[in-house]
């Protein structure tokens, strides 16, 4: 890719996101025999967002919505840009730790609830983010994106690892059964409650952002077969929302264990099987 | 700036039920089902006020919810719309005039939409959220007060603090209902 496509891929990235937020909301709602809103509905939430009456609780917890949303962009611009997996995986996490520093820098209940429950998420789901890179590493030889997306495909050899990744992109994306630290309803979007008009937009467009972010380690698994990424994306995507609208909430705790358990598991069954056959 | 047109586009709902006997709240949980597809216009069920544009209140308006009426009016940002929804957030229905209820929220908060029917049916629901969503065009954002509020919400103050307006309200009914 030229430098320019690069630099368009970077700067663009929450706008054409959204689409993918917006088709993400049409497709379950034809999963359930609605007609959904229109495709540009997050747009029209941000203008409306745009529109209200700033809210603030404080000062802290305004800037921590800020810092989330723009670390996760330079982590989009690091993917692109085809940096290490590792530092990516680091730098996610840096996005959450803030993203929990501003839930717990406010009074409200709900609010400390969801940066717990946001906080048991990230237990049961690094570790295995780890492992998926470690997977990788083990086929490919190496753990720089740029040189993967060069390496013939070994996709079958991942077979695994991409099962594991299926596993734990609802929790990174908040969808269904692994919801409970967002748990709209519950305790009312957890983390989220306490930002209102346009600081909430930045944690609404942040969302899109996570979605890049664990789709790409889909894209990533495919190495140099480009076309046959981008089908392995949409698969997924399918597969994700069909999981999401046919399946329940579950505990935070049952969450923890299903994660961990599969998770370390299907990752230990490619890295032994990657060891055996070299 | 031009965006007032986009309101009407995706207006999130809070639902709040001050001593309704269920009934209303069924077809408003019926008006967003798949049959009626309310999310078609972009309307959201929140359920936070901060981040809401129409109050959807169902229910008589008991003395137990008055304080919690006002804060969630409070707490949401301008524009705003309120939507009664069922004869007793009208008048106080069946239940006006009984020892525990104020007849309609409408002396405690101003009321945008009034729905009428025991239940409202989802037609109904959504034909009045329709209405309330020209009124939202219209609305400036301006500060808009409850009509009974001892708390302080002035707009030319640099900060604005929009919790604990309500602890004052109750003051010598509460005590006597003890």
């Amino acid at each position: 890719m030229s430098n320019i496509a690069i630099f368009l891929l970077i700067v663009l990235a929450p706008i054409y996101a959204a689409f993918f937020e917006g088709a993400q909301r049409v497709l379950k709602a034809k999963m359930q025999r609605r007609i959904g809103p229109p495709l540009m509905q997050p747009f029209y939430d941000m203008y409306k967002l745009m529109d209200k009456r700033a809210l603030m609780v404080n000062k802290t917890h305004t800037l921590f919505a800020l810092f989330y949303f723009f670390t996760l962009w330079i982590l989009i611009a690091f993917i692109f840009l085809g940096f290490n997996l590792l530092y990516i995986i680091f730098l996610h996490l840096l996005a959450s730790i803030i993203l929990i520093l501003a839930g717990f820098s406010v009074k409200s209940i709900f609010s400390h609830i969801g940066s717990n429950r946001k906080l048991l998420a990230i237990v049961a789901y690094e570790p295995i983010l780890l492992l998926i890179s470690v997977g990788i590493y083990m086929v490919y030889g190496t753990f720089e994106i740029s040189v993967i997306l060069n390496t013939p495909s070994q996709f079958l050899s991942l077979i695994f690892v991409y099962f594991a990744i299926i596993l734990i992109i609802p929790a990174i994306t908040k969808l269904s059964p692994f919801d409970a630290p967002k748990a709209h309803q519950e305790i009312v979007g957890g983390i989220e409650i306490e930002y209102g008009a346009i600081f909430y937009e930045f944690l609404y467009a942040a969302k899109f952002l996570e979605m890049i972010f664990a789709y790409s380690f889909i894209y990533i698994l495919a190495g140099d077969n480009h076309i046959f990424g981008t089908f392995l994306v949409l698969f997924s995507f399918l597969l994700v929302n069909l999981i999401d609208n046919s399946t329940a909430r579950i505990q935070i705790s049952h969450m923890v264990k299903v994660i961990l358990v599969l998770g370390i598991v299907l990752c230990s069954i490619n890295i032994l099987g990657s060891l055996l056959w070299a | 700036m031009g965006l007032e047109k986009y309101r009407k586009k995706s207006p999130w709902i809070l639902h709040y039920n001050c001593g309704s006997c269920n009934g209303c709240d069924i077809e408003i949980l019926a008006a967003m089902s798949p049959k009626y597809d309310l999310e078609r216009f972009g309307i959201l069920n929140n359920g936070n006020p901060k981040q809401s544009d129409i109050f959807l209140v169902t229910g008589p308006l008991t003395y137990r919810s008055r304080e919690r009426l006002i804060e969630l009016y409070t707490a949401m940002p301008e524009p705003k719309v309120v939507v009664a929804v069922g004869s007793c957030t009208c008048t106080g229905g069946v239940f006006s005039d009984m020892y525990n209820v104020e007849n309609g929220i409408d002396s405690y908060i101003p009321v945008d939409v009034y729905i009428p029917g025991c239940a409202a049916s989802p037609e109904l629901i959504i034909d009045g959220v329709v209405k309330g969503l020209e009124i939202l065009e219209k609305k400036t954002k301006e500060i808009e007060k409850p009509k009974k509020l001892l708390g302080k919400l002035d707009e030319k103050e640099e900060t604005i603090n929009r919790t604990r307006f309500a602890g004052n309200i109750l003051g010598k009914d509460d005590e006597t209902s003890n």
